[in-house]
């Protein structure tokens, strides 16, 4: 009987597929359906079959049909409900509330994963005329023959370099900052996490101009006129090592000054949400270990250094994680702010690069093969980090 | 030893209030902005108050606006004088006044039906404009050449831009009519109707919310089934679950997108929300918490006959509301901040999400800076406003998001 109302969930589920699966399913079901009536079961299933099979026929596009085949599905729950045994609800209600979801993740999330790959294999797919398959054809030029691939990884590894520690750091010292009982501790929290909040569509119009070459506040303050931060391609250890007559090139010419004007934006706007997620963090920590602490006498840093930092490290470690995915998945900021990729793409990021390639180049098959790399690289990342670092992870409670 | 109190004290205040003023200052820059003529903004030393933003020029405005239209919004309606005056102190050269026409325009009955009379009274001169045109405008824009042989002149209203030319000061403004609101809000109104935001923000709001509610009811059933009941092929579905949460976000940008344009839902709100109506986020949290409610609570309920829908509705969605909230909070900002998304999925400006519409607004509105900066502030207005009503629910379900 479970299998039969898996197979009822199956059918329900099935309308997402082509049109042919409806058919397959629909005579598996009536069959089933008959095969039960059969058997001695009421014949008030019939109605209901019968309901759920015109509402997935009709398609699901339109709403009477869908709430049709819902409608269907209620009137076999009626008919059948009373001669259900426990196990049999609890599997049909299992399904029944599994299914929405499982059926859009499928459809949405794990097929297109799939279908990503496969496109990656081919050569060049675009709406337009048809496309061959190409073996690895893709992943060989990625990664062999195209230096704006590994202009954006270099940048995505600065961004990593830069603002993952950094904005760790200043978050943790705001957080235990405002875990000292301050007054005003709310308004102080506001203003760090406004920007967190802050689409960054705006955020990054505000900084555009904050970053303006003539009127920009930034030249002001600096007393730098007219220095254009975001057309800047120059690397910034290559600018701070040539006074010392050292000239650096390529990667080691670190992130341009314009790159690193928008981390800088980046960092200010993920600070809030750092700051709030080590501030709970905080308060998670037992205050025995302080008290305890002081009756030893250790000293404020003492305290920070031997209690805090170890007991945080839980947070932090997701904070880093989640630092680490999300520097693959910099883009509004960089579009807003140098919307070609900045001079001498000196900007691009992969997400920017896949978009360039999949959407303004229309290859499609080649930005699909970035994706599956950039899958790769967090997926081996994301290992290697929980490998390490877990081990060093203190986990409390 | 820990340093005297007092001073530790200040140390941590000082600190706190420098990054605060860091966090807060584009905020500040953004809104100071917004409020100032294009003259005000672009210059190399910055204007802390804008002119727009002074009480007494907000009393002239309100004359100036009554006098063409209304003393809110202003206006420049048939048959209206408007006058304006400057003092000089004394009697010079004649001022010349016209209003300025549109680049290229072939007529403008604006400029060509009004009426302008200038005379010189005690201190001051007088500037009237009527509007004889048959017609009504929502500005009056005008441009006054004095000449520079005056030692001092203070127009009642401040000009917009104050330029030489030649002999004379080219005083300008935008709006001489503009009412109390429409002269402090200016470059609101005019990035407003600049480009459908209205639209944009409706777009926004009805893809924002319909992700949240279905997501929600979706997230929770699948939440409660997974944590409640015992059901064959329970793992496997939690296994596809836990599969799809190493999926990141790039991966499906272009074959959801070739999906989308299959199916033709390009320029739809079923592409800007069905494809993240479920999220695994939201399915983890919520289980997480239907697994720590105590199960004694549901085999009560199971004995008294209630169903496993009864259960869901009645007992596990009421307890459920804090993690409902942190969850329908992250979906809300998710969506409403988006701009990739839209990016990809819609090319017409009827379609458009608020930051979709913003991105395009940025890119039109060229060296507009107030007016960029005014659709910024629009656009960030709604969640800002939502975190300070909301603001406890807001840090908690952020705070929420680290604890695993």
């Amino acid at each position: 009987m479970a299998v039969l109302l898996a197979l009822v969930r199956l059918a329900v589920a099935l309308e997402l597929l082509p049109p042919w699966a409806y058919g397959v399913g629909a005579i598996l079901l009536l069959g089933v359906t008959l095969e039960a009536m059969f058997r001695g079961f009421q014949a008030a299933l019939l109605p209901g079959i019968g309901l759920l099979l015109v509402g997935i026929g009709w398609g699901y596009g339109n709403t009477p049909a869908v709430l049709l085949a819902l409608l269907g599905v209620g009137a076999l729950y009626w008919a059948w409900a009373p001669r259900m045994s426990e196990r049999e609800q609890a599997s049909f209600w299992g399904w029944v509330l599994v299914w929405p979801s499982l059926g859009l993740l499928l459809v949405w999330q794990i097929f297109p994963s799939l279908y990503a790959l496969w496109l990656s294999f081919l050569d060049r797919f675009n709406f337009i005329g048809q496309s061959r398959f190409a073996g690895l054809l893709n992943y060989e030029i990625l990664l062999t023959r195209d230096p704006l691939f590994w202009k954006a990884m270099g940048n995505t590894f600065w961004f990593v370099i830069f603002t993952v520690p950094l904005g760790i750091l200043l978050a943790t010292v705001v957080a235990i900052l405002l875990n000292e009982r301050v007054r005003l501790l709310g308004f102080f929290r506001t203003l760090y996490f406004l920007p967190y909040i802050t689409a960054l569509t705006a955020a990054a119009a505000v900084w555009d101009w904050i970053y303006h070459p003539e009127f920009g506040f930034l030249n002001w303050v600096l007393g730098t006129p007219g220095l254009d931060w975001l057309s800047t391609p120059q690397g910034i250890f290559a600018l701070a090592m040539a006074p010392l007559g050292i000239h650096l090139q390529g990667f080691w010419a670190g992130p341009s000054v314009a790159f690193v004007a928008i981390m800088v934006m980046s960092l200010w706007h993920l600070l809030g949400y750092q700051v709030v997620v080590i501030l709970a963090g905080l308060q998670n920590i037992p205050k025995e270990y302080y008290e305890a602490a002081q009756l030893d006498g250790a000293s404020w840093w003492q305290q920070q250094r031997y209690i805090t930092w170890p007991l945080l490290s839980p947070t932090t470690f997701f904070l880093s994680t989640l630092g680490l995915i999300g520097a693959f998945q910099v883009f509004t900021q960089v579009l807003i702010m140098t919307p070609t990729g900045g001079v001498l793409q000196d900007t691009l990021t992969i997400t920017l690069y896949l978009y360039n390639k999949g959407f303004r180049d229309s290859d499609f098959s080649y930005a699909s093969a970035i994706a599956v790399v950039v899958f790769t690289v967090i997926l081996v990342l994301t290992l290697v980090q929980q490998r390490v670092l877990e081990r060093r992870v203190n986990y409390e409670t | 030893m820990t340093p005297p109190y007092a001073l530790s004290r200040l140390l941590i205040y000082l600190v706190l209030s420098v990054g605060a003023i860091a966090m807060a200052f584009p905020f500040y820059w953004m809104l100071a902005t917004s409020l100032k003529s294009p003259q005000e903004a672009q210059q190399a030393r910055p204007i802390w108050v804008p002119e727009r933003l002074k009480p007494a020029n907000w009393r002239v405005a309100a004359r100036l606006g009554a006098e063409g239209g209304s003393p809110l919004w202003g206006g420049y309606q048939d048959g209206r004088s408007v006058t304006l005056r400057i003092y000089t102190g004394r009697m010079g050269p004649e001022p010349q006044v016209f209003i300025p026409t549109a680049v290229g325009a072939f007529s403008d009955p604006r400029a060509e039906g009004t009426q302008i009379r200038t005379r010189y009274q005690e201190d001051h001169w007088e500037i009237t404009f009527t509007n004889v045109s048959g017609e009504s405008f929502r500005l009056l824009p005008a441009v006054v050449l004095l000449s520079k042989s005056y030692a001092s002149y203070r127009p009642e209203l401040p000009p917009d831009a104050v330029r030489s030319s030649g002999d004379d000061w080219r005083l300008e403004w935008v709006n001489l009519a503009p009412g109390a609101l429409g002269y402090v809000f200016h470059n609101y109104r005019e990035a407003w109707l600049a480009a459908p935001f209205g639209r944009y923000f409706f777009n926004s709001f009805i893809t924002a919310g319909t992700q949240v509610l279905v997501g929600l009811l979706l997230a929770a059933m699948t939440a409660f089934a997974l944590a409640r009941i015992e059901f064959p092929g329970k793992n496997l579905v939690w296994l596809m679950i836990l599969a799809t949460l190493m999926i990141p976000g790039e991966v499906l940008l272009i074959p959801s997108y070739i999906l989308l344009s299959r199916l033709e839902w390009i320029n739809t709100y079923y592409a800007l929300v069905v494809p993240w109506l479920a999220s695994v986020f939201g399915i983890f949290l919520l289980r997480q918490f239907y697994l720590s409610l105590p199960r004694d609570l549901f085999d009560a309920a199971r004995m008294d006959g209630a169903s496993y829908w009864t259960q869901l509705v009645r007992i596990a969605l009421p307890l459920s509301i804090p993690g409902l909230v942190t969850y329908g909070i992250f979906t809300f900002l998710g969506a409403y901040n988006a701009l990739l998304w839209p990016l990809i999925v819609t090319d017409r400006p009827e379609m458009y999400t608020i930051q979709r519409g913003l991105q395009v607004f940025i890119g039109e509105a060229g060296s507009d800076y107030g007016a960029l900066m005014a659709a910024s502030t629009l656009a960030i207005l709604p969640i800002v406003l939502g975190y300070f009503l909301a603001q406890k629910q807001f840090i908690q379900g952020v705070a929420r998001s680290g604890i695993k």
